[in-house]
């Protein structure tokens, strides 16, 4: 394990990393500090949110808030509280975060939770305050869902998720190893990670800008339990690492990050997709699943564990029966080559190709900020409550790129890309 | 105590503060103000409060660490940024009538070597965004209780380690708040009559003032006409009946905001905004504070008497015995809602509208005409000892002992 002065020095660079080129925070902006899953970051993410604060005031920074969550308060409630109480929901936190964004504030997200938080609790209840969550959201997923300011994804190892991914090894050491997953994959561990990070930068931005100059009009994924077409709408814009909010500032929403990714036409899915990865969803893992398509519409789940949970994810809204994101990752990606699963999609969506349940990111859709939700609709775009990504990918998996004149090409083989960029 | 006695203690303290505290009524929503060291207490509060029929049970957890980084690091500029939400979080419970509980644990030394002119910045900007707040007070059942966190026990009892100072501390909160008693509920019942004994007794005499005597201090303070004594439990505008310190051994009223006159010397260190002030004195001409002096930390107890009109202005004048459970404990606690139940004491700054008779209902040029005070701070600070002697002035010009070598003077 590494000292404490070693692990104190890999998250300075970390906070660094994320200030500078997560959030390229800009002198003068505020920050908030959240985590929309658990209403607030976990005492867990208590270092970090430290190291980031100092580099947040260093980078000029007026104003440093953190919404602080607990997940054992959740827990209690979903035990203890009144059955008809699930509704109740205070404003204010949605209030905070929202008089941040209006103003051109930036938000970093801090994801420490338990993939098993909400294990053996009531599904009908954790469905009400699910439920009462996402109507309450909605404000701040439709401002960040359209970047409409720097705003970015990171994480924090905290005893619990670590002993998940790593249960034979004792507490203590699994926290120690999740951390060093983390510094990793998010190039903490580079002696110039900022500069690391530019150089990452700029390759992810060749495949997208690859992709973005074939306008394929679908694409179509084989593997030995996959036969899966899904439509690209016109328009569609390959997106990478980088991008640029509405407030002017460039920057990359999610630490770490390997994919490429677009978003399908809601109206054209069709075939069954099995995914290679359990999915970690509102505390619990929905595993060896299933999902059939026709017309854009999800008309068939199946999984081994946990199908009614899925199939009440797919029941959310008419957007959840439908998808909103389609990315592109190798088999062979630094984070896919730790070998284990993270639970937590932040990794696991940059170990394998995947695609998402539900809202589309309006800015996948060339002028998408600018339309009406039913104008985006029409151009193929999804919009709904849930945002839910799961993991297809895998080195059995093909895809090729099928062009508007009927001909195919391949954009990967066997889980790699078939693109010389 | 091994975990699991702690744990026991931990839930009957955590029953003590939702049914005696604050009355928690089924149906009520509860916000609980905290730091995040108070976890185990704040899960322990939620438990309870769910038995006891709330509907929702919300925590808003602060770090007073990032505070700390904000003060020495941000740009002095920004320091007057508060976010509108902050006061939205209030509005949104108060206007709801639902339940509040603050947990007061905060590190003493907290803001030990940050410039004062940079805190009273700060904390002007808060006392300012969070005025509004004041219509709402007493509106619904509150009540403020502690933890035993890290740094604070360290500083009480810096020559234990960590764990053990923890420990200890903790055993002084349960002792305080007597809930190392066979029956709890039981033991508050019978005190809270105690102290309903001495407050009838004061609303009784209708005092002009009350005049200090003790080592240092020669203090006349006038009383209003309409004062009213307060202690232990409170009536909530919402019509619940709670307790909102716990521990607590004061009656208290409202001094006339203008008929203060002489010199008091405090008795024990004042922690102001996490920087100790120690052996001080402030000499009141008609009301005001005309001069402060300190050993330590008298810019920060300058600054705090300026931060607005009426800061430098006396708001409460409380009894304790010297004699009182906490004081006998023997333990500086830097800590105002210990402390202030050692001793006793006088804040400066704001009245408490419910110690004037009507005072809820007055305007505030009505409220201050009567004698009350009106300010952003509201700040007790210590003054009794086996010394101190307080006599009750009545109009006439009689004088009766209310308080001898510290003790009550009154037979009821």
């Amino acid at each position: 394990m590494p000292t404490k002065e070693q692990h104190q020095e890999l998250l300075v660079k970390y906070a660094e990393a994320i200030v500078r080129v997560g959030l390229n925070l800009r002198a003068g902006q505020r920050l908030i500090i959240s985590n929309s899953i658990v209403r607030g970051v976990p005492p867990a993410g208590r270092a970090l949110v430290h190291e980031v604060t100092k580099a947040a005031y260093a980078a000029g920074a007026r104003y440093v808030e953190v919404i602080w969550g607990d997940e054992e308060m959740q827990r209690i409630r979903l035990q203890q509280a009144p059955a008809d109480s699930f509704g109740e929901y205070p404003k204010f936190h949605i209030s905070a975060i929202m008089d941040m964004l209006k103003n051109g504030d930036a938000l970093l997200t801090i994801s420490a939770n338990d993939p098993d938080t909400y294990k053996g609790l009531d599904t009908e209840r954790l469905g009400a305050m699910q439920r009462a969550h996402l109507d309450n959201y909605g404000p701040v997923s439709a401002l960040v869902s359209r970047n409409a300011v720097n705003w970015c994804v990171v994480a924090a190892a905290s005893p619990a998720w670590a002993s998940k991914i790593f249960s034979d090894l004792d507490p203590e050491e699994a926290e120690a190893k999740l951390w060093q997953a983390i510094f990793e994959t998010t190039r903490a561990t580079e002696a110039d990670p900022v500069a690391a990070w530019v150089d990452h930068i700029k390759k992810l931005r060749k495949r997208a800008d690859y992709l973005q100059a074939k306008k394929y009009t679908a694409l179509h994924y084989r593997s030995p339990n996959t036969d899966l077409t899904l439509g690209l709408p016109l328009g569609h814009k390959w997106i990478s690492a980088q991008a640029l909010a509405e407030n002017g500032v460039v920057f990359t929403a999610n630490m770490p990050t390997e994919e490429v990714f677009t978003l399908p036409d809601r109206h054209r899915a069709d075939g069954t997709v099995t995914a290679t990865f359990p999915l970690s969803h509102a505390g619990s893992l929905i595993e060896d699943f299933s999902v059939t398509f026709e017309n854009g519409r999800i008309v068939k789940v199946h999984a081994k564990k946990n199908e009614a949970l899925l199939q009440k994810l797919v029941d959310t809204d008419e957007g959840s029966t439908r998808l909103g994101e389609v990315a592109l990752v190798p088999a062979s990606s630094p984070i896919s080559r730790r070998g284990h699963l993270f639970y937590n999609t932040l990794f696991d969506e940059n170990a394998s190709c995947h695609i998402a349940i539900g809202r589309a990111y309006r800015f996948t859709l060339i002028g998408g900020e600018e339309l009406t939700d039913e104008e985006f609709i029409s151009a193929g775009g999804n919009v709904s409550l849930n945002h839910v990504d799961f993991m297809i990918g895998s080195p059995e998996m093909d895809i090729d790129g099928l062009k508007e004149d009927g001909t195919r090409e391949p954009v990967m083989r066997t889980g790699e890309w078939a693109i010389e960029v | 105590m091994n975990t699991a006695e702690f744990d026991q203690m931990l839930g009957k303290y955590a029953d003590v503060v939702v049914k005696i505290g604050l009355n928690l009524r089924k149906g009520q929503r509860l916000l609980i103000r905290a730091l995040l060291d108070d976890a185990p207490l704040v899960r322990k509060v939620t438990e309870s409060a769910y038995k006891a029929g709330a509907v929702f049970v919300d925590v808003a957890y602060a770090d007073e660490q990032l505070t700390r980084i904000r003060l020495e690091q941000a740009d002095p500029e920004s320091l007057t940024e508060v976010p509108n939400w902050i006061l939205m979080r209030f509005e949104e419970y108060y206007q709801r009538m639902d339940a509040e509980l603050a947990i007061s644990s905060a590190d003493p030394e907290l803001m030990s070597g940050i410039e004062p002119a940079r805190i009273a910045k700060y904390r002007k900007a808060i006392s300012q965004k969070m005025e509004p707040l004041r219509k709402y007070e007493n509106s619904t059942n509150w009540c403020v209780v502690s933890t035993a966190s890290p740094a604070w026990a360290k500083k009480v009892f810096p020559d234990l380690a960590v764990q053990e100072a923890q420990e200890r501390l903790w055993k002084e909160i349960f002792a305080s708040c007597r809930i190392d008693a066979p029956d709890p509920v039981a033991a508050w019942s019978s005190h809270v009559n105690n102290l309903n004994k001495y407050r009838s007794y004061l609303n009784g005499q209708r005092f002009a003032a009350l005049h200090y005597r003790g080592p240092g201090t020669d203090l006349t303070i006038g009383l209003p006409e309409k004062q009213l004594w307060q202690g232990a439990q409170a009536e909530f505008k919402n019509g619940i009946t709670g307790i909102p310190n716990l521990p607590t051994e004061e009656v208290f009223t409202t001094p006339h905001k203008d008929k203060v006159n002489g010199t008091v010397k405090a008795t024990l260190p004042l922690n102001y905004s996490g920087v100790l002030i120690e052996d001080f004195s402030l000499a009141f001409e008609n009301g005001r504070a005309v001069k402060v002096t300190a050993k330590r930390g008298e810019e920060t107890l300058q600054k705090m008497i300026e931060s607005d009109e009426n800061a430098c202005r006396l708001g409460e004048v409380a009894l304790v015995p010297n004699s009182s459970p906490i004081s006998q404990r023997g333990t500086l606690f830097f800590n105002s809602l210990f402390d202030e139940n050692a001793s006793c004491h006088i804040a400066l700054g704001t009245s408490y509208r419910d110690t004037l008779i009507g005072g809820e209902d007055m305007t505030d040029e009505e409220f201050e005409a009567q004698g009350g005070n009106k300010s952003l701070i509201h700040t007790d600070f210590m003054i009794g000892s086996d010394k101190l002697d307080i006599d009750g002035l009545k109009a006439d010009g009689s004088s009766t002992p209310v308080m001898r070598s510290g003790e009550w003077a009154v037979e009821l």
